[in-house]
């Protein structure tokens, strides 16, 4: 059923490119994420990974090249509409609202599905009922629930977002980005400052939302993680392609083990 | 007509230059929009004023009492407004300087009443004439004063020991601390010589209207801010050529369309800037932090 | 109505405190998505000069004007939100200010408006404290409504992380606008109550201390939560009355209880200290909103603070 589903491309990249003054961050990049795929996305410190999200996700616009997102050109400036088209992402550096509860915080992600226009969300906010709920408010808290259940913060429903343990902050952005029913998540080094046990945990968390049906990139340094979930893998040194396949197939090409060479990872 | 235009221009700017130049120093090293300072320079030209009337000195006494009492100023706005202040909030040093411009504004009009203040005759007034051009005595001695300042300044932060600590810590705090700077030595002497000099400026502009009022400091520092963002944030050559610019667009503005037009153009300058320059004219010596 | 209640002076008092409060919320609307406004006195001269030109130069009702005010100075609130995106912090801040001194360079010069003789003889509204209560009223319920909905946390959300927002879907551009012009009309509101009560105004009416004074309210009220706007603009005008009111007081004491040293001292002390003209009441403004800001920073009324002391909330129990 998968192997099917799998021949259309959810995301492909045509010759993307950024500088930034004369350096090229990404350099002609070309790319193919299958649908329903987790895809890790690997190389060397400043090879441009970080900067690849930021150009898919439209927080910086790209000099040249094309992104094409279930077979549609993304030429959405801002990324408000990109993520309402079904791309989201997590921060290398956690991003939270650290005044907003979790229960909040997942819910400022459904906010774009229940209220795609402004004015709709100041007509339900002026006029809802006295002291009533507005039925997309009650919708979007059952969505909340059951996404923080799902991420196992239940219990944490009501803390607030920068109170959490690092590792729950870690689960709290990606509940977030869930709730905007994304079919595309980018996942900025979701192990980051992570022990071991929560990393071991975020393989099965990453898996169940493949199975949810979203296609994922994965940016990470972890190479057991990498090398354990994802279906294939792109590896890229100095903002260009240098290989891409499996797991087991990158794993012993020369070009990919020159490129980490110096560098303490292990593959 | 237009020399002497030009004239006048170059006077309010030297005046314009040393506020923003103050301003631009202290947003350097702190990031900080400081806006009572506009307050110590009117504090400057009242104690400039009361040490030539009551204490009989001469205008070069009152110039370094001035500079020395806004100093003094300048330190106790840090130990006030500035240290104590929560960091994590962008806002709470902002609002807490806005403080500081009420009490020092309100304290002057409680102290010295609210209405316009007579300076008396300090630089003998002569006429000089070159060619087209009247130049008076005191217009000669504040420029005098005002060039040997920036010029000192300029030499102090290019070269010596303490102008490279500010200029490093303009950069970048952590930074600086790593090379070995103290960074909070490095903020309170910023406030000084910024205060000293907008204390400076104050004298000056008593000088040169003959007259101060406590509300003199709130139009100094809406100017100083335009001059600042004008010749790049924490630029401090930026400021002083930017200063001079304003002062000589405002003159010929006043001259040749209208007094009241020429506050619309300064501000319009300022909008335009934001809008389009917001790193000014001559660049900014920092990175806008999120 | 509240005629026959309240005598001149405190009538006159309550608008003006009533104004102040309504000028509070102009702040907070804009500032609920963290962007810091000074050029809300900009635009209740707008409202001010607008409504006036209305009633005393085409002859409209003051309700209309009211109107008028609002959606002038609301409008343009967009057109000077639109650049305000672009830029934050004290970028935005010198913006709105320059743009406030810009309108009252304009009050200054244009002679249809009064110029520099000022605007004079405005109709006087007698119903002025009812209008102000009102529009009080509709503003709560409305920030009410505003803060417990998705879109009153999307706005937070903004204000706390404009990017991390941005990515999460919410249409940041759009809601920051939206406070922003709306934020700009209910300052307009409040420059047209002004006006019609004052009935005189010229181009120092609406300043630069004007627009301090306003985001001081909010800031030393809590700008996390709607009462924080009520709250401060109340105490900060209660203060110094309460202060005359304690002095009046202070007088009604007898003489020979008061005629010893040294209690004859401390009442001359007393008597002085609540003396509160402007000056000292502006210089314990000043000390109070630095104090705030070491000891308070987000203000007196914070939501934590509320839930504490169990205000309400109107907030719906969830599952």
């Amino acid at each position: 059923m998968r192997e099917q589903v799998a021949r259309t491309a959810c995301l492909s990249i045509e010759g993307l490119t950024k500088r930034f003054g004369g350096f090229y961050a990404l350099n002609e990049l070309h790319m193919e994420v299958a649908q329903g795929h987790i895809h890790a996305l690997i190389g060397p410190n400043g090879a441009g990974k970080t900067t690849f999200f930021n150009l898919v996700t439209g927080v910086l616009p790209a000099d040249a090249g094309r992104i094409v997102f279930n077979g549609q050109v993304v030429a959405d400036t801002r990324p408000s509409k990109r993520t309402i088209k079904g791309i989201a992402r997590t921060f290398q550096n956690i991003r939270l609202f650290p005044h907003l509860t979790a229960m909040e915080t997942v819910m400022i992600g459904s906010h774009c599905r229940a209220f795609p226009s402004v004015w709709k969300a100041l007509g339900k906010a002026v006029l809802q009922r006295p002291l009533g709920e507005a039925d997309e408010e009650r919708q979007m808290r059952e969505n909340a629930v059951e996404l923080l259940e799902f991420l196992g913060l239940t219990d944490k429903q009501d803390a607030k977002a920068s109170d959490l343990p690092y590792g729950e902050q870690r689960k709290l952005e990606l509940a977030r980005a869930l709730a905007t029913q994304p079919r595309l998540l980018l996942l900025d080094e979701p192990t980051a400052g992570m022990n071991p046990r929560e990393t071991d945990e975020l393989d099965d968390v990453i898996t169940r939302v493949r199975d949810r049906g979203v296609t994922i990139i994965l940016v990470e340094h972890d190479m057991r993680l990498v090398m354990g979930v994802s279906d294939s893998v792109t590896v890229i040194n100095f903002g260009t392609k240098i290989a891409e396949g499996p797991p087991e197939k990158i794993q012993s090409d020369p070009l990919v083990v020159e490129a980490y060479l110096g560098e303490d990872v292990q593959l | 007509m237009i020399y002497q235009q030009l004239i006048n221009g170059l006077m309010l700017g030297a005046s314009y230059a040393l506020i923003a130049i103050g301003y631009t120093l202290i947003f350097g090293v702190l990031k900080l929009l400081y806006f009572a300072h506009g307050e110590v320079f009117m504090v400057g030209a009242f104690v400039g004023l009361y040490l030539v009337i009551l204490g009989g000195a001469n205008i070069y006494v009152a110039l370094l009492g001035a500079m020395i009492a806004c100093a003094m100023l300048g330190v106790i706005a840090v130990y006030v407004s500035v240290r104590p202040v929560a960091k994590n909030r962008p806002l709470a040093p902002l609002i807490s300087t806005i403080g500081l411009t009420i009490v020092l504004q309100n304290l002057a009009v409680y102290i010295f009443g609210g209405q316009q203040v007579g300076f008396p005759e300090t630089v003998k007034q002569e006429l000089y004439n070159f060619g087209p051009i009247t130049v008076s005595s005191v217009q000669i001695f504040i420029l005098a004063i005002a060039t040997t300042l920036m010029v000192v300044l300029w030499l102090f932060i290019e070269h010596t020991k303490m102008g490279r600590a500010i200029r490093a810590t303009a950069e970048n705090h952590e930074t600086a601390a790593l090379l070995g700077v103290n960074v909070n030595r490095v903020v309170l002497i910023t406030f000084m010589i910024g205060s000293g000099i907008a204390g400076v400026a104050g004298v000056l502009d008593g000088i040169k209207n003959s007259g101060i009022s406590p509300f003199i400091g709130l139009g100094a520092a809406v100017k100083g801010l335009i001059v600042m963002l004008l010749g790049g944030l924490g630029n401090v050559p930026g400021a002083m050529v930017a200063g001079l610019l304003l002062g000589m667009i405002e003159i010929l503005s006043a001259a040749y369309i209208g007094t009241t037009e020429r506050d619309f153009f300064s501000f319009m300058i300022l909008i335009l800037i934001l809008l389009y320059r917001p790193t000014g004219l001559f660049g900014t010596r920092m990175t806008e932090e999120r | 109505m509240l005629d026959g209640l309240l005598d001149g002076y405190t009538r006159s008092l309550l608008i003006f405190a009533g104004i102040n409060v309504i000028a509070a919320y102009s702040f907070y609307a804009p500032f609920k998505t963290g962007q810091v406004s000074l050029g809300q006195a900009g635009f209740m001269a707008v409202g001010a000069y607008a409504s006036a030109v209305l009633t005393q130069k085409f002859g409209m009702p003051f309700a209309v004007a009211l109107i008028f005010g609002g959606v002038v100075a609301g409008s343009i609130g967009v057109v000077v939100g639109f650049p305000a995106l672009r830029i934050k912090g004290i970028y935005l801040l010198l913006l709105t200010l320059g743009f406030a001194e810009i309108i009252s360079v304009i009050a200054l010069s244009w002679d249809y408006v009064g110029g520099a003789q000022g605007f004079r003889n405005i109709s006087f509204n007698p119903f002025t404290l009812e209008y102000v209560i009102g529009v009080i009223v509709v503003l709560l319920v409305f920030f009410a409504r505003l803060e417990r909905s998705s879109l009153g946390r999307a706005m937070d959300s903004i204000h706390q992380d404009e990017t991390a927002a941005e990515v999460m879907g919410i249409d940041v551009v759009r809601i920051k606008l939206l406070a922003f012009g709306f934020g700009a009309g209910i300052a307009g509101l409040a420059g047209a109550l002004y006006a019609h009560h004052a009935t005189y105004m010229d181009s120092t009416t609406f300043s630069i201390m004007l627009a301090v004074e306003i985001l001081m309210f909010v800031v030393v009220g809590g700008g996390s939560t709607y009462w924080g706007p009520l709250f401060g603009a109340a105490v900060l005008n209660a203060i110094p009355e309460f202060l005359r009111a304690l002095r009046e007081w202070l007088e009604l004491v007898p003489v020979e209880w008061t005629n010893f040293y040294p209690v004859n001292r401390a009442y001359d002390f007393l008597h002085d200290f609540l003396d509160f003209e402007n000056a000292k009441r502006l210089i314990a403004f000043g000390v109070i909103l630095i104090v705030m800001m070491i000891l308070r920073p987000d203000g007196l009324l914070t939501r934590d603070s509320l839930r504490w002391l169990r205000l309400p909330r109107w907030k719906v129990r969830h599952a």
